[in-house]
């Protein structure tokens, strides 16, 4: 792995750690959904400081080279991540669907409530 | 004082009858709200048939979703204090007296019914991660919560303002740790709690594991970075 690759590695994590921190700061992100993100800036940091790990994966797997392992790598997790995004964004979807009908069901019961007392007060 | 005990329930059909009337029988004196975190089971139907104090949400947002919800209402309705009690009777609403008197001698802003004060904490594997947390606790603020995961908790309208309206202040031990950070007052009182009578707790292996990292992390690393409370207020 070649030093500006590690550097380079060694900044983005720390520049992603800082973004998130800022955003729990401004309270614009729930703290559950950015250990994903900090933990994989830990796990970019390790590898940058020891890049024997990514050497000894790569010649186990017969990658040609270290940084090609972590490519390899960062795009399995990345994929992973767009997985998990794409289920939870399909869930949240359903949600506000059934949100949106609950409302409209209730605001009719509602309505035809007030439209019986209305009509009974006016009978009377 | 005004209270209202707020009960959050997720399937909890078996249970909800006896804790209720357990509530209004024996302790008339406390308003109660039982919050339904979109249960899969008649636990609505079993509250409306019996004229109990509900809110229903139409879907499942979690403890922390379902637990603010009847916080931003006791905030609304102008109640002093409130107090977070389990819907499967593991809590004995008899203790709420001794909280709340120990809440005024002491002008605590959190009171957390406790299973460890005065007891040994009992070895088992679901008590292995209660035990993680407090060391996690101890560490970076240096004060002892014997039971931080302890469901019973008394909060005060000023920190019930707090809880209603702020995103990432669930009722979890790294709300705790935060808020003894910002120094606010938090004292804990022994209570003795139940077993669970009937239906499954809320936690699988899979959910504890995550809840357990979630909590580490939080309390261990990001709790250093977020803005106290108070330095909020000045900035509004």
């Amino acid at each position: 792995m070649s030093n500006t690759l590690r550097i380079l590695l060694i900044i983005a994590s720390f520049i992603t750690t800082y973004w998130m921190l800022r955003k729990i700061r401004k309270s614009q992100i729930k703290i559950e959904d950015t250990i994903f993100w900090i933990a994989i800036s830990i796990l970019l940091l390790i590898i940058s400081v020891f890049p024997n790990i990514a050497s000894f994966f790569s010649r186990l797997m017969g990658i040609q080279s270290a940084s090609n392992f972590v490519f390899l790598f960062m795009i399995f997790v990345l994929l992973l991540k767009v997985f998990m995004m794409s289920i939870k964004i399909s869930q949240l979807d359903h949600k506000i669907t059934s949100l949106v009908q609950e409302i409209a069901i209730r605001n009719k019961e509602f309505d035809d409530q007030l439209k019986k007392v209305l009509s009974t007060s006016e009978n009377h | 004082m005004k209270i209202l005990i707020i009960i959050p329930a997720y399937n909890e059909a078996d249970n909800i009858e006896r804790v209720i009337n357990n509530l209004t029988n024996n302790f008339p004196e406390y308003d109660y709200i039982i919050v339904n975190d979109g249960s899969t089971d008649e636990t609505s139907k079993i509250c409306k048939a019996n004229g109990f104090n509900l809110l229903n949400l139409p879907l499942n947002l979690g403890l922390a979703g379902a637990f603010q919800t009847g916080v931003k209402l006791a905030y609304e309705k102008d109640y002093e204090v409130i107090v977070q009690l389990d819907g499967d009777g593991q809590h004995d609403p008899k203790f709420i007296d001794k909280m709340l008197k120990m809440m005024n001698n002491t002008d605590s802003d959190i009171i957390i019914g406790s299973r460890f004060k005065e007891e040994k904490m009992s070895l088992g594997i679901r008590m292995i991660g209660s035990a993680i947390i407090k060391k996690a606790i101890k560490i970076t603020t240096g004060c002892s919560i014997t039971d931080p995961t302890s469901g019973m908790r008394l909060f005060n309208r000023k920190m019930m303002r707090e809880f209603a309206y702020n995103i990432n202040f669930g009722p979890e031990p790294d709300t705790i740790s935060y808020l003894i950070r910002c120094g606010y007052k938090i004292n804990e009182i022994q209570v003795k709690m139940n077993e669970r009578v009937a239906g499954n707790s809320y936690f699988n292996l899979k959910r504890a594991m995550q809840y357990m990292i979630n909590m580490v992390v939080s309390i261990v690393f990001i709790q250093w970075f977020r803005e106290k409370v108070d330095e909020k207020c000045q900035i509004l």
